[in-house]
This record gives structure tokens, sequence and C-alpha cells, in this order.
């Protein structure tokens, strides 16, 4: 199996599992209890908490909230902020647990500022910041790494901007796609407001993530319970997933130079074969909707995204599928609902381009030669399918 | 011992049957026997006209909720055996009664008693009146009220040698004829909303439902295949024993998609999937083929095509939802369970194989010529050769 769908999930890290399995099998005290074997596993998760947020260099000023991924932890910062009527704006190329938290404030007609004419290559254009302060904007949402294009929004850069531009705006961003691929400055946490990060992104477990936010906001809960976690998210925690995600922010911590090192490499092989494909392929015409020839600051390299009309790719994805091989499709979210992906359309394709296009994320398991696999099986599928869609689009 | 409870089954059209009613009895003691094996402690028995199960109590929800999807039974009722005591069996009623007494409303109910032994010293009328009588005294000021004709709610005693039977309301069947009674036909199932209500539907008339499914793999993914099989799954709930074959199309499609007249391509895969699944029919000696076709629904459901279609087949060609709107054919599926497995977002065709602008009224002539272009012959027995075959019964419940 060659896997490149990476950004969509990872497989969990050997070590990981293993955690993870002992915990289940060993650690099964509730956390909220008195006694010993509560406390004990209390312990357990505050040494864990510590020891992210040693990997991660947060600041004791910001809190750490155990959540189910990225998505629970983008809707309980959101919402809990500026529900129902705080100002809000995002590019507009943000993951739907963004975009679509935003919307839901919009029935309570709290519209929130979409930035999307200030988008460059994928980017927030930093001299657009003015137009936050004329909008009395309470807080920015962003990706700091996009989910299908790999583009970067530099956090440092954004803060430096803000605080010229627009002080009262703070900035939370989704770093789902940026830990592990990407070095976080601990600089970086002072003038954050919130960041979120999913465990299974990065060879962690499915079904744990964290939110993490600068103590002095106040959130308000999105669930009630039995007041956890500060009474901001309740529920039992999950001391095993707990376990586990900790020793995935650990390694990709530790290694997120090596990685990036590897990535880039990675990339530049896809990259470099897939323009050697187009000289030997006269009707190969590739776009590459990723930023592949720019620097780490500009670009994540886990990510290629390319279109390559008239093809479909969600036709080209299940011929290489055929062949063991599985890449991505936008999200995985906008794969479901079948229409053109809203970030790709967001940047500026047309809605072929958007719907002949693909999306390979690498993960530290892949190889150059699942790479030259990859090529290979594109290859021939491209040319096969190839007569069949001209003859389609040719009757437009 | 443990508790018992007896289970009276009423037959729906069964009743209707002449000197071939021993047949369609055995058909649906059959698939009642088979419903419920997974209880070996159930005593049959069918006196004339009805079928009577001895269960053990602790079996009575279970049974309860197998009998509701077995074809043929019109009703049934859960009674409990106790001395003929009328005191004892009004006492019961009371307790069955007064849960589904409303404030306002006032609910009918009656008593019906049958005797099997004569020698019992109250005629049934009198028992009807001593049971009747002592529940209303106890629940007229509640709202309940006595109408024979149109109760809401019916008691029924069945008097035998030294005890007595006495039965909670009656459930609802699904009526029609036991499956199996009227013998195998192929229902060409896609994952839409139709043709699963459309396979029911000829479940319920007795039919073993087969079905047949072209899988546009690999231009489309796994999830359209996932798709019919749980809704085999949930059709083959009603019927046990029905087998799903998935046939390779996109061989076929493609040779359409590129020799043949673009506006005719719906009208020409529909005439190859009709005689690929006759020819299956063929083999395994089914007697006819389902679809979920309702006219005028879809392009390829005009008059004209349809006939385009039906004649590649001297098969009958089922089609029960021909005369249904849409909104009617919903309400179905979503009585059955289909209806929600139906509407996950799988498309069923690859968007490559399909025209811009289907014909609505296809000439035969014209689509005879077109497939001279291609060898569909040998095209329909390769994907004959790799299509898989699945008993549906053994696909697990997930």
């Amino acid at each position: 199996m060659v896997y490149l769908d990476n950004a969509a999930t990872t497989p969990m890290d050997e070590e990981v599992v293993g955690r993870v399995h002992e915990a289940m099998r060993d650690l099964f005290a509730n956390s909220g209890t008195p006694y010993r074997i509560g406390l004990d596993a209390k312990g357990l998760i505050e040494r864990s908490a510590e020891s992210i947020a040693g990997y991660l260099g947060i600041p004791s000023t910001h809190r750490i909230l155990f959540t189910s991924g990225g998505t629970e932890s983008n809707n309980l910062f959101i919402k809990g902020l500026c529900f129902p009527d705080k100002k809000t704006a995002f590019l507009g190329l943000e993951h739907p647990s963004i975009t679509e938290s935003l919307a839901f404030f919009s029935q309570f007609g709290n519209e929130p500022l979409s930035l999307l004419p200030f988008q460059r290559e994928g980017r927030l254009d930093l001299t657009s910041l003015a137009i936050l302060k004329e909008n009395r904007v309470r807080l920015i949402c962003l990706s700091h790494v996009n989910n299908e294009l790999g583009t970067v929004n530099d956090p440092l850069k954004i803060i430096s901007a803000l605080a010229k531009e627009s002080p009262k705006t703070k900035l939370f961003m989704d770093g789902v796609q940026a830990i592990g691929k990407l070095s976080l400055d601990p600089e970086m946490w002072k003038s954050l407001a919130g960041y979120s990060i999913s465990g299974h992104k990065i060879h962690g477990p499915k079904g744990i993530g964290l939110l993490v936010y600068d103590s002095k906001l106040v959130l308000n809960p999105q669930m009630h319970g039995g007041k956890q976690q500060f009474g901001v998210r309740s529920g039992t925690l999950p001391l095993p997933l707990i376990m586990g995600l900790e020793t995935a922010v650990k390694n990709a911590v530790s290694r997120t130079e090596q990685t990036q090192n590897h990535l880039q490499g990675l990339c530049r092989h896809l990259v470099q074969g897939l323009k050697m494909m187009q000289v030997r392929l006269p009707e190969l015409k590739i776009r590459f909707n990723s930023l592949v020839d720019a620097v780490v600051m500009h670009q994540s390299p886990g990510m290629v995204n390319f279109s390559f009309p008239p093809v479909e790719g969600e036709v080209i994805l299940h011929h290489l599928e055929a062949k063991d091989i599985y890449v991505g499709l936008g999200s995985a979210c906008s794969a479901q609902s079948k229409a053109p992906s809203r970030i790709l359309m967001g940047i500026g394709l047309s809605e072929e381009q958007a719907r002949c296009s693909l999306r390979i994320s690498f993960s530290r398991n892949n190889t150059t030669e699942e790479i030259d696999q990859f090529l290979e099986a594109f290859e021939k599928a491209y040319q096969t399918l190839y007569p069949t869609f001209l003859q389609k689009t040719g009757h437009r | 011992m443990t508790e018992r409870k007896t289970v009276l089954i009423r037959y729906d059209e069964i009743g209707l049957k002449g000197r071939n009613r021993k047949y369609f009895e055995k058909c649906l003691l059959k698939n009642i026997k088979r419903a419920l094996s997974s209880s070996d402690d159930i005593h049959y028995s069918s006196p004339r006209g009805r079928i009577f199960l001895d269960i053990p109590a602790s079996f009575a929800m279970e049974c309860s909720a197998s009998l509701k999807t077995i074809p043929g039974i019109a009703s049934f009722s859960i009674g409990v055996s106790m001395t003929p005591d009328f005191d004892a069996i009004a006492a019961l009623g009371v307790q069955w009664i007064e849960p589904k007494l409303k404030p306002v409303e006032s609910l009918k109910f009656c008593v019906k008693t049958r005797r099997s032994e004569k020698s019992f010293p109250k005629t049934s009328p009198e028992v009807n009146f001593e049971v009747g009588s002592r529940i209303m005294t106890e629940l007229s000021p509640r709202g309940l009220t006595v109408n024979i004709k149109e109760a809401e709610f019916v008691l029924e005693i069945e008097i035998g040698k030294s005890e007595a039977v006495v039965f909670d309301n009656r459930q609802p069947g699904l009526c029609g004829l036991p499956v199996g009674s009227s013998g195998n036909v192929l229902c060409l199932l896609s994952g839409g909303i139709d043709s699963p209500v459309s396979a029911y539907m000829m479940a319920c008339r007795g039919c073993r439902v087969h079905f047949v499914f072209f899988d546009n793999q690999p231009f489309l993914g796994r999830g359209g295949y996932d798709k019919v099989l749980s809704l085999a799954k949930k059709i083959n709930h009603f019927q046990t024993r029905g087998t799903l074959y998935v046939v390779p199309f996109e061989e076929m499609q493609g040779a359409i998609r590129d020799h043949c007249n673009e506006e005719n391509r719906v009208v020409l895969y529909r005439r190859m999937m009709y005689r690929i699944a006759e020819e299956i029919a063929i083999r395994q000696s089914y007697l006819a083929l389902v679809t979920g076709e309702s006219l005028g629904q879809v392009a390829s459901q005009t008059l004209e095509n349809l006939a385009a279609v039906s004649c590649v087949t001297s098969l009958s060609v089922f089609r029960p939802l021909i005369g249904m709107n849409k909104e009617s054919i919903i309400t179905r599926a979503k009585e059955i369970g289909t209806y929600e497995v139906s509407i996950e977002p799988q498309p069923d065709c690859c968007s490559i194989f399909m025209p811009k602008n289907p014909v609505t009224r296809s000439k035969i002539a014209f689509l005879e010529r077109d497939e001279e272009k291609i060898p569909w012959e040998e095209l329909r027995d390769n994907a004959l050769a790799r299509m898989e075959i699945i008993k549906v019964d053994d696909l697990s419940n997930a």
C-alpha cells in the first residue's frame, strides 16, 4: 500500500499504539475520583499536559484543554469566545470547522468578515489588516497551514501586523496541519489567543486533540457536565488517548527538522516527476495549486495540490485506489459533498480546475520509491482516461 | 419450569386460498421457523387457519420483532395461559388496557372468546360478557367504551380443557404472501431509493428476491458497492436466502460511450443491464426481473424508453412502483428502513458515462444500429465471467 493522504489522517506510531494499549488495559480509573487510583490518573494527565506544554514551548500564560480533536477545539474556542455578537473575521479558506462555526453566527445576525479578496496564493495579505480595525473585528481565525494547499500563514508576521494595524483584534489559529511539519516559534504564544492541534494528523490516536488558549480569556463552555478542565470542557478525560497524544506530540516536535527535510525531498521528487511527465505527455497540463517552489515559511513541505484538466481528480483517485495507492481529493469533508473544493475556487481556480485536482500529502513514513509508484500509476491512469474526458469536455 | 407465553399468528391472504392452501401454510410456517431459529425451545402447532407458538416468556420481545418482518402474517398476538377464572382474566385485561387510556379520548374495546373445549360451562358470548363487564366496571370512568365492530383493543380468550389463554392486543404483520410461495425473481438494484422498495414489495408478494448490481469501479469508489451490500441486507431481512450478483459494468459502459450515439447511452446501458440480468435469471431459473422504475420519473423511464428496454428480454419485467409518485416511494422506503442508506451521497454512475442530453423517446431501430457497433455479446459474457456472487445471509450484521 502507498498511502499519500496524510493530511486526512496518519497511521499511528507503534510507540503510540503501545502507550494507548497499555493505558487502556492498566489505567482505567476516572481522573475525577478522590481515591488513590483516581488521583494517580489525574497526576498522569497533569504530567502529560506539562510535557506537551514543554514540547511546544507553551508558556504558563496559556492553558491546555484536551478535546476530541481539531473540530471541537475550533468550535469551542470560536463559539466559546465570540458567541453571539462579537465580530469575527476569516480568510474564507479555512477548514469547515472554522467556516461553519462562523456561518453559525450569521444566524444570529453576526456576519463574519470574509477577507477572501485579500488572499494572495492562499495566504492572508498583511497589508489589508486596517480593515479589521475599521470593522471592529475582535477575533480573526486563520489556518496556520491550509488543509488543502499547504500554504502557510506565519503567526509571528500576522501578530506584528495586527499590533500595528488593529491592536484590538485577537488571533486564533488552526494548527492541525502545521504541527510536526513546521517548527513553532515559542514567541508566537505571547500574542496568540488560541491554537488547535489534532492527534491523528501526527501519528497519534483519533478522538483526541488540544485547544491551547490564553488563560485570561473567558470561554463559555459548549458542553456542560462535571466541570472537568476548569469547567470549560466537561467530560471524563480519556487518559489512554492523552498518553498517546503526548507521545505523538513528543515525536512530532523532536523530529520536526528531520521530517521537514525528508518531506521537502519527497515534494521535490514528486514535482520534478510531474514536470518530466508533462514533457513526455504533451496532453498533460499541470497547474500547481500549492507553492511548490516556495520556502517553508510560505508552504508546508508536506503537501502538493495540483490540477490536470480535463481528467477528473475523483476518477484518477479510484484508478489509483485499484493499484493500492491512496491520495486525497481536497479535504475529506468536501469530497463527501461532491461539490468542487471551496478552497481551490477561493484562490481563483475554475470549477473544472478544481474538480480536476488531487492533493498529495506526505508523512515521515513515505519514501521516494512510493512517489515513483504513484507517478507511474498516475501517468498510466491519465493516459487511459484522457481521451474519454477530452470527448466529454468536447461536447460542452 | 420457565414461564411460557403463547403466540397466536393469523394469516393474511392465505385464508383466501382454496385447495392449495396447505402449500402456502407450510411455506409460512417454514419462514417463521427460520426467522425464530435463534431459540430451540419453541413448540409449533397449526390448527385450521392459524398458527400457535409456545415460547419461553423471555423470548417474547425478540419473537415479536421477528414476526413483524415476515410477509404473509396479517397480525399476531402474544398471550398468557391461566386458569379460566373471570376475575383473573379481567384483572389482566385491565393491566393491559390501562396504559393505553388517554386523558381526553375514549378507547373502544371488546372481548372475543373461542371455546375449543365445548364442555366449558359458559358459552363464548357469556364469557365475553363476564370478562367485559368486569373490565368496564373498573375502566369505564376513565373513558373505556365497548364497541365490537370498531374495537381499538381486542382482548382475545381461547378456552381449552383446563386453561384459558388470554391474548394482548393484535400487532399488525406485513400481510401479503409468504416468501417462497411465488418463486424466485431478480431485482436490478441501484443505490437509489426506488429499487429497494420494489424488491421489498415483491418479497411481500411471496417472491424470494435476488439482486443484481452493476458496478462502476474503478471509475467510482467502493462506496456504491458497500451501499448496495447494506441495502441488499436490509431487504434480505424480510426474506432470507437472497443472492447478490455484482457485475462489473465499466467495460460495457466504456464501449457504449466510445462507439454509440451519445443521446442513446442511458437506454443502451439499460438494455445491456436487462440482457445481463436475463442471463443470470435463466441460469438460476429465476422467473422474472424486477426494477424500481416509475413512469416518467426520469428520462430513461418514459413509455418509449421502458418499451425499448423491456423488448430485449422475454422474461416478465415487474415494476411495482410504476404508478407511484416519489413522495409515496420515499414514505415506503422510510418504513422499511432503506431510505437512510439510499440517501448516502454515493453516485451510482460516473459522470463521464452520462450524456449531456439523454434521449427521452428512443427508437428501437436506432438503438439496434448502435449496438451493432460494439461486440456486446462478448462484453456481456466477459462481465458475467467476472461477476461476484454474494450470499446475502452470509454478510455479517455490521
